[in-house]
């Protein structure tokens, strides 16, 4: 198995296969948050008005951003946008819908597009959801995080643990199509009944879709200093592990199917005109878990294409400089060799339930494949190598095995 | 040009790590203007990267100095600088050095006072007769308080505190004072012209282009390119074929005569052909009828660890490694043994801890090839029960340098472990903790001096294999960095000793035993799988980690499952940084030496008995 030579260019639901993406980066929150070490910045203590100087100024780079990225090359139709942050709604929905319509403009989009924007619950309200909606978006993904109060206050979150409920609410009347929300585990002080009460909580919401992290501390950020000075405990695996299990056994019940390591798709979603609906599995997500090609326009965003992956400036301030004096913001590019671009795809592939396609599979030496096996950490099913359910969670080291 | 006799004067500087000695030692040779400044680097004479890295001298040098005393006319005298290391480890070579002296500089840092290494050197250089000039550096620094060490100095070599010179080589200041005192103070060389030519080797310095270079003082007669020596410890007979001084580069010359200081080579292949301390003649018929310099003896490995290849396809390169550091090294000894847990590899024999270090080193700087050490451990002595040689009549005797050739405790009559003489100097505060130190590590007080009210000097025997982990570190701790060690080597004693095993998995990992008094077995065993749990990284699976003396565990802890192994949230599509994540933990990984199924990092090996003992509170 593994063998074939088609791996790369002829993939079965991996590379090109897995559809064309485009991700929009908007660095811009109210608050930077304790845990967070993306690309964004704190806006909510400024003058009003030179903030809205500022996101004019940054609509208008990532526009011209995209305009030359897509001018760069020749694209399929776009099958996913995914608009993350920092906090995109910050933007408001006029620039939002203004940014949509210039992407409609550009490139060619496919008739089921999933349109992704992510929200904070309290940076939402029925009139710039029905706006998004009109706007043409399809997918709201919320950071909710958790359901208990104390554990919003550690994490310095800006909504109360009531919000949620409402927000999705209002986006369900808002008519977007699809609500996903976020949730962190593992966050010091939570206990064993805070995340069960959670689960149950966001289970019982009108949602599609659940994203449930391990919190990681990052060395860079103000956890980070607060565990390197010993003011706060690091996140424990094993209680992560137990979280983990948690979510796989509450979710599951609930009817949501675990589709990625830190995904939950509601498999028996309200079923439309058209007849029965997929499982609401996240199409951008699946994208960079399939390998597959995307542009990232704005600051700190990745993008990737065959085998070569590029990322711009994570500076605001040198993002805009560059995008309006005419040049590239981009700051690193790599092109990935035979062995790279093998690690990437088991790495990713193996992240989602059922894992990769014989067809997609890079080759693997047998004695790794059989060393991994035996250890438990994957199995071949129909064909297929995909992680055993204790394997799963240990992810990294099966792919370590497999590339010994 | 050549010196009579009466205007050389050859000296060395005795003095601590970081006290000034490579900056005294580079201002004296600007004051002579014998360095180009374009060439001028600090730690001249410090050749080897790790010297001037670690700040340390390891392999002594030599420089020519012609000087003229400030006010005088007439010729120039010819001082020679003969530089030594400073480190216990090293203390023979430091002796052989300080025999090819008539003074010595004892250079003292007036904030940090007197070390007990420059004391034991200090004392080195007064068993060797040399005329010691004493003098205060780094009185520049807002911390020196000169005339309070200026005391100690004096109540240790006798004289007066204000003959003590005061200077700071940073600055300059007082160099020349130095120098002329030299001049003043050392006598010059004794030694015979006439009589058949005497040269005492002080170092021997591999050079892959040259072969062995050996650094000598005459004694008595002369030397000439040409000349075909006959080197007396050795038996080496060879030509010379590079007779040079170093002014300081090296410079070829036509003769060395009595008192002179110079280098040489002649063919010889390895340094251990031309040992420190051995006497250079002139081959011939008399040859074997001169007497040698006294002194001489045989490098003596105290300490040995166990070298082995992380990936045991390494050995070879291994081998050849060890190999071409002994031909620069002939102090420290190896040869081949097998581990269960950790394959082929070599025990090794060091003259202390830093020789030890610096091998390892030197290992992984030149040759790049990943290595396991196991913890370092002494040579002990073992009388056997049962029958007796039949050739003298006495039990039969073994000597053990690796735990794991301990015979088994019925075949054992006695156990005698190697013991030293420590000196540690600390300040008066903190005596109470030293002596609390030194009698959990099995010490017995020799002595105790006040050299001072506020500084002490605390004398005892000790097992060596007390010191060797980490009583240095703990000592320092202890005395926020203030106390000072110095060791010399005593007589074999008896002690009531056991082999401590450790079981990973349930198996027995070799590497890992270490004999130990019977009364600190299991506080020795339980901080062992307490240290190791830490040290081991979880695994896919329970792992127990046993401490056992014989077929009795003695303590046990698990190294639980690990249970998470996976990356977080990849933001915005940057897979770069997962994948960079998982490549580094894998090159992580690929430093671990796998034992049966279990996968141990290389520290762990070292690390494991480094923070042992009982920890004096602070």
């Amino acid at each position: 198995m593994g063998l074939s030579a088609g791996w790369l260019e002829a993939p079965v639901e991996c590379g090109s296969a897995a559809g064309f993406g485009l991700y929009l980066h908007v660095p811009f929150c109210h608050h930077r948050c304790g845990y967070c070490d993306f690309a964004t910045a704190a806006v909510g203590d400024d003058d009003p008005a030179e903030v809205e100087v500022l996101l004019d100024r940054y609509l208008a780079a990532l526009r011209a951003d995209l305009v030359r990225q897509v001018g760069a090359g020749s694209w399929p139709a776009l099958t996913s946008v995914f608009i993350g942050g920092g906090t995109p709604t910050l933007l408001g929905g006029v620039r939002l819908a203004a940014l949509l319509a210039a992407v409609g403009e550009h490139l060619e989009v496919a008739d089921d597009v999933e349109v992704t924007v992510e929200a904070n619950p309290e940076t939402v309200g029925p009139e710039l959801l029905a706006a998004l909606a009109d706007a043409g978006v399809t997918r709201l993904s919320m950071g909710a995080q958790s359901l208990a109060g104390h554990v919003l206050t550690t994490l310095e979150r800006g909504h109360g643990p009531d919000r949620p409920a409402q927000a999705v609410a209002e986006a369900r009347a808002a008519g977007i199509a699809e609500v996903s929300l976020d949730l962190i585990y593992g966050t010091p002080g939570e206990r064993d009944a805070d995340w069960l009460a959670t689960l149950a909580g966001v289970a019982a919401l009108p949602v599609d879709h659940l994203s449930a992290y391990a919190l990681t501390v990052h060395a860079n950020t103000p956890f980070g200093r607060e565990v390197a000075a010993g003011r706060m405990p690091a996140p424990d695996d094993d209680v992560q592990r137990e979280r983990f299990e948690a979510a796989r056994t509450v979710l599951g019940a609930a009817g949501f199917e675990a589709y990625e390591v830190a995904n939950f798709a509601r498999a028996t979603r309200r079923v439309g005109p058209e007849g029965v609906a997929a499982p609401a599995r996240s199409r951008h997500n699946l994208l960079y878990w399939r390998h597959g090609d995307y542009l990232g326009v704005g600051v700190g965003a990745h993008g990737h294409h065959a085998g070569r992956r590029w990322w711009s400036t994570r500076s605001t301030s040198a993002y805009l400089a560059a995008v309006e004096a005419g040049d590239r913001p981009v700051t690193g590019e790599e092109h990935l060799d035979d062995s790279e671009r093998a690690l990437e795809r088991l790495l990713l592939g193996l992240r989602v339930r059922e894992g990769l396609h014989p067809g997609d599979l890079p080759p693997i030496d047998p004695l790794a494949l059989e060393d991994a096996v035996t250890a438990g950490l994957v199995e071949i099913a129909c064909g297929r190598l995909r992680c055993t359910d204790d394997g799963w969670f240990l992810l990294d080291e099966a792919v370590d095995r497999l590339t010994a | 040009m050549t010196y009579p006799t009466e205007r050389i004067r050859n000296f060395c500087i005795v003095a601590h790590i970081d006290h000034g000695k490579s900056t005294l030692a580079d201002r004296m040779l600007q004051l002579t203007e014998l360095v180009d400044p374009r060439k001028m680097r600090s730690q001249y004479l410090d050749k080897m990267d790790i010297e001037r890295e670690r700040g340390i001298t390891i392999k002594a040098q030599a420089a020519r100095l012609p000087y003229r005393p400030l006010g005088e006319v007439g010729e120039e005298y010819l001082l020679n600088l003969i530089d030594t290391p400073g480190h216990v480890d090293f203390s023979y070579e430091v002796s052989r050095a300080l025999n090819a002296c008539e003074g010595a500089v004892l250079l003292v840092d007036a904030a940090q006072g007197m070390e007990a290494q420059t004391i034991a050197n200090l004392y080195l250089a007064v068993d060797a007769d040399l005329e010691i000039i004493p003098v205060l550096n780094k009185i520049d620094l807002p911390a020196a308080r000169p005339d309070e060490v200026a005391r100690e100095i004096a109540s240790i070599i006798g004289g007066r505190p204000e003959d003590v010179l005061r200077i700071s080589a940073k600055t300059g200041e007082g160099v020349r004072e130095v120098l002329d005192l030299i001049v003043d103070r050392v006598p010059p060389p004794k030694g015979s012209s006439d009589a058949p030519a005497r040269a005492l080797i002080f170092d021997s310095v591999y050079d892959s282009y040259r072969g062995t270079l050996v650094y000598f003082r005459v004694v008595d007669g002369e030397l000439r390119p040409g000349d075909r020596i006959h080197l007396l410890a050795t038996g080496f007979e060879g030509e010379i074929d590079l007779l040079g001084v170093h002014a300081p580069e090296e410079t070829p010359i036509d003769a060395l005569g009595v008192g002179e200081v110079g280098v040489l080579s002649a063919a010889i292949k390895d340094v251990a052909q031309a040992k420190v301390g051995d006497t250079i003649t002139l081959a011939g018929r008399g040859a074997q009828t001169v007497p040698p310099l006294p002194g001489y003896r045989e490098p003596l490995p105290m300490v040995f660890s166990g070298l082995y290849p992380v990936d045991s396809d390494d050995f070879p390169q291994l081998r050849d490694a060890l190999d071409k550091l002994r031909l620069n090294d002939a102090s420290f000894s190896f040869e081949p043994e097998t581990s269960g847990a950790l394959g082929f590899g070599f025990r090794c024999g060091f003259l202390g801890l830093l020789h030890l270090e610096i091998v390892i080193e030197r290992l992984d700087r030149e040759f790049a090839i990943p290595l396991v050490t196991t913890a370092p451990s002494v040579r002990y002595r073992v009388i056997l029960e049962g029958p007796v040689d039949l050739e003298t009549g006495e039990p039969r005797v073994m000597t053990v340098a690796n735990p794991q050739d301990l015979p088994p405790v019925g075949q054992i009559a006695e156990i005698a472990e190697p013991t030293v003489t420590a000196m540690v100097l600390t300040p008066s505060d903190y005596v109470g903790r030293v002596m609390q130190l030194c009698e959990g590590r099995r010490g017995t007080m020799l002595a105790m001096d006040y050299l001072t009210e506020e500084r002490v000097e605390l004398r005892y025997q000790l097992p060596l294999a007390a010191i060797i982990t980490d009583f240095f570190d703990q000592l320092k701790s202890m005395t926020r960095g203030y106390a000072s060690l110095d060791y010399e080597v005593g007589d074999y004693v008896a002690a009531d000793l056991v082999r401590v095993d450790v079981l990973l998995n349930n198996e027995p990992v070799d590497a890992f035993s270490a004999i130990v008094h019977r009364e600190e077995a299991y506080a020795f065993g339980r901080s062992m799988v307490e240290r190791l749990r830490e040290l081991i990284p979880r695994q896919l699976f329970d792992i127990p980690v046993q401490a056992a003396i014989g077929a009795k565990i003695i303590a046990r802890e698990t190294i639980k499952a690990r249970r998470k192994d996976v990356l977080a949230k990849c933001y915005g599509g940057d897979i770069t940084r997962k994948r960079k994540l998982l490549e580094k933990q894998k090159e992580g990984k690929r430093r671990m030496k796998s034992v049966g199924s279990v996968e141990i990092p290389q520290e762990a090996f070292v690390s494991a008995l480094r923070t042992t003992g009982p920890r004096p509170e602070s």
